[in-house]
């Protein structure tokens, strides 16, 4: 399988000159196009922060990413900022969308940063929405969706940018079980039909099992990469 | 987009916005109505002057003002006031003998400036027959009527009818006197205008006077005060023995007070606009601080520095801007219709005729001053949104979505 990410001696230490707090401890890992991956572990085992560097939102402290062959950790702010935009979708775990906007604006926020034409937004825009099966929502504002319908507007908006691999950093933990599958449903087609790379992180056991391959850390360290599909 | 988004962000709070709003409507408002009370004022004080007292132009002998000597006169007046009254733009010409003069009555003396005059040409250039309050216009065939003001006749106890005595110093320097009679008192808006002046037929004087059919002030009336330079060329390349002068020359204070009228109201609008700015700068901080996540969140996905700062400023001014037409409308209504029926300083008008203002003021505005109220405003919008903005771009993206 092509590989799209890979990590070398990853290290994310915080406070380093009082109490270190290794959140990465020297993870070296690669991820291949159409990995359908979750990240698991305990509250604090540092899910979010090796997330967080895959995604060019946070600096390593020593160790590289690479995404694609180009090595995110280096990039200059401005040069990272327009890589995120063209190359990493993201699911947060809450306060995904713009209050102020329509689902149907959320979801073309960013293809509207990538500067893509009127019709070809509108066009995926509405077929990413009835993909997550919120076609009828389009108008809606955030307020009037419920949790997991936000949710799936959030996975729209991050592939209506045509992203390499979509990170989601914990997208269940606000969603009561029936929304969390049913998100899940939608992720895993997407992943099956599109083809889209999906690495989640979760500690939701129900959330695991549908994962394809699972990476557990703890204390910063991956102690466990299983594979529980082969293909 | 960003347009859209920046609209409607400035929405989700619409009190905190609304009392913005409103604070910047009145500030606005109250700027730009004193500056038109002062504007209004100041061009009061100046078509007065120049209508009333001093005219566009004055025409003097060279030597003329070195000390007011009366033999530094203009002997041929007569084809000079033709001369001057056929020149393009002018609309009324007027010759007169000015002369230092002490008027004195059985109860006390004054020091005075003489003004001889021609009762018609005068009229027709100073309107001195309008400022008259009681008595007549030079309207007897008698000689030696004077015309002296309310202010003068009542510090000497004179009336209507009454003799007063000029005393005045002759062209070759002797000391001379005449008697008069009050033919009328005359009152205008200017307290020391009235008791500077009083005002004599113009032979009557040069009888004193010795100066024959001689003038030594040219006093001429323009058709428009705005631009009395080209006028003021032409006049003084055919006189080029004679001094002439602008009104801006002869009254330079009048001038500095046209040259700061608009000056010391932006100054005043400017205060106002940092006052509010502090509020622009609070409820924008607000905005962006209470918006963390989002920002945060948005920044994560690719918004760039430029754009977020764009964001910001456009909230930023269309808070600012929601608010402005509604003060710049209401200051238009109210400067028009206070310049329309003015308003009423009487009860200050002593205080105010001292410096020689109207206790009716008609506020006034140019379009060039809202223009110039909206410029300064935006000014203060783009700088109170900086503060706002810096902080927006400081944001870590990670740290904002963590909460
Ligand atoms: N800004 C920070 N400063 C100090 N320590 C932090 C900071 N962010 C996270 N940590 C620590 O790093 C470790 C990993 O955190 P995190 O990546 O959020 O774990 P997870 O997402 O698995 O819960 C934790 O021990 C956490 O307390
Ligand atoms: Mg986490």
């Amino acid at each position: 399988m092509e590989t799209v990410i890979s990590t070398k001696n990853l290290f994310r230490t915080y406070n380093p000159d009082t109490i270190p707090v290794h959140a990465v401890n020297d993870v070296s890992i690669t991820f291949g196009r159409g990995e359908f991956t979750a990240i698991v572990g305990p509250s604090g085992s540092g899910k979010t922060t090796l997330l967080n560097l895959i995604g060019g939102l946070d600096t390593p402290t020593s160790g590289s990413v690479e995404v694609n062959g180009t090595d995110v950790s280096h990039l200059k702010a401005n040069k990272l900022i327009d890589f995120r935009l063209h190359n990493i979708g993201f699911v947060f775990q809450s306060y995904n969308l713009i209050p102020v906007l329509t689902a149907f604006e959320n979801t073309g926020f960013i293809m509207l940063l990538q500067k893509a034409s009127k019709e070809e937004r509108e066009k995926r825009v509405m077929d990413l929405l009835e993909q997550v099966g919120l076609g009828d929502k389009a108008g809606s504002r955030p307020r009037e969706l419920s949790g997991g319908q936000q949710q799936r507007v959030a996975v729209a908006r991050a592939l209506a940018s045509r992203p390499q691999f979509v990170l989601a950093d914990e997208p269940t933990a606000n969603l009561d079980s029936v929304a969390a599958s049913n998100l899940l449903d939608i992720m895993e087609k997407l992943n099956r039909e599109e083809h889209v790379t999906f690495l989640f992180s979760t500690h939701d056991q129900r959330v695991i099992d549908r994962a394809y391959r699972v990476v557990t850390l703890e204390d910063g360290k991956v102690i466990r990469d299983e594979n529980k599909r082969n293909g | 987009m960003l347009i859209k988004l920046a609209w409607r962000n400035i929405w989700r709070h619409r009190v905190r916005s609304g009392v913005l709003f409103a604070a910047i409507a009145i500030g606005v408002w109250a700027g730009v109505f004193t500056m038109a009370f002062y504007y209004g004022m100041s061009m009061q004080r100046l078509k007065t002057a120049i209508e009333k007292e001093i005219s566009d132009l004055q025409v003097h002998h060279a030597d003329f003002k070195k000390d007011y000597d009366l033999q530094f006169h203009i002997p041929e007046g007569d084809t000079l006031l033709d001369f001057l009254a056929s020149q393009q733009g002018v609309k009324a010409v007027a010759g007169r003998t000015v002369s230092r003069a002490m008027i004195s009555a059985a109860r006390g003396s004054a020091g005075i400036m003489a003004n001889g005059v021609f009762p018609e040409a005068e009229d027709r250039v100073t309107g001195l027959s309008k400022k008259l309050d009681t008595g007549a216009y030079f309207s007897t065939s008698r000689r030696n009527e004077i015309l002296i003001s309310t202010k003068t006749a009542h510090k000497l106890k004179l009336k209507q009818g009454s003799k007063a005595v000029l005393t005045l110093i002759t062209q070759d320097g002797h000391l001379t006197s005449g008697a008069f009679r009050v033919a009328g008192l005359f009152k205008t808006t200017n307290g020391p205008y009235d008791e500077l002046n009083v005002f004599v037929r113009q032979p009557d004087l040069n009888r004193l006077t010795g100066m024959g059919k001689g003038v030594n002030e040219i006093a001429v009336l323009l058709e428009s005060h705005d631009d009395p330079d080209s006028v003021l060329a032409a006049v003084r390349q055919a006189l080029p023995d004679l001094q002439v002068e602008a009104w801006s020359e002869i009254a330079p204070e009048l001038n500095l007070l046209y040259e700061m009228t608009d000056f010391s109201s932006y100054i005043f609008i400017a205060i106002i606009l940092l006052g509010l700015s502090f509020g622009i700068v609070n409820t924008m901080l607000m905005s962006v601080l209470e918006r963390t996540r989002e920002l945060g969140m948005i920044m994560a996905l690719g918004m760039n520095k430029v754009r977020v700062f764009f964001m910001i400023l456009l909230e930023t001014l269309f808070l600012v801007f929601s608010g402005v037409p509604f003060g710049l409308l209401l200051a238009f209504i109210t400067v028009e219709y206070t310049g329309r029926f003015g308003i009423d300083l009487s009860m200050f008008s002593d205080a105010i005729s001292g410096f020689g203002y109207d206790a009716y003021i008609y506020p006034a505005l140019q379009g060039y001053h809202y223009l110039a109220v909206i410029i300064m405003v935006a000014t203060a919008a783009v700088l109170s949104s900086l503060f706002p903005a810096r902080k927006a771009l400081m944001l870590n993206p990670a740290e904002s979505i963590r909460g």
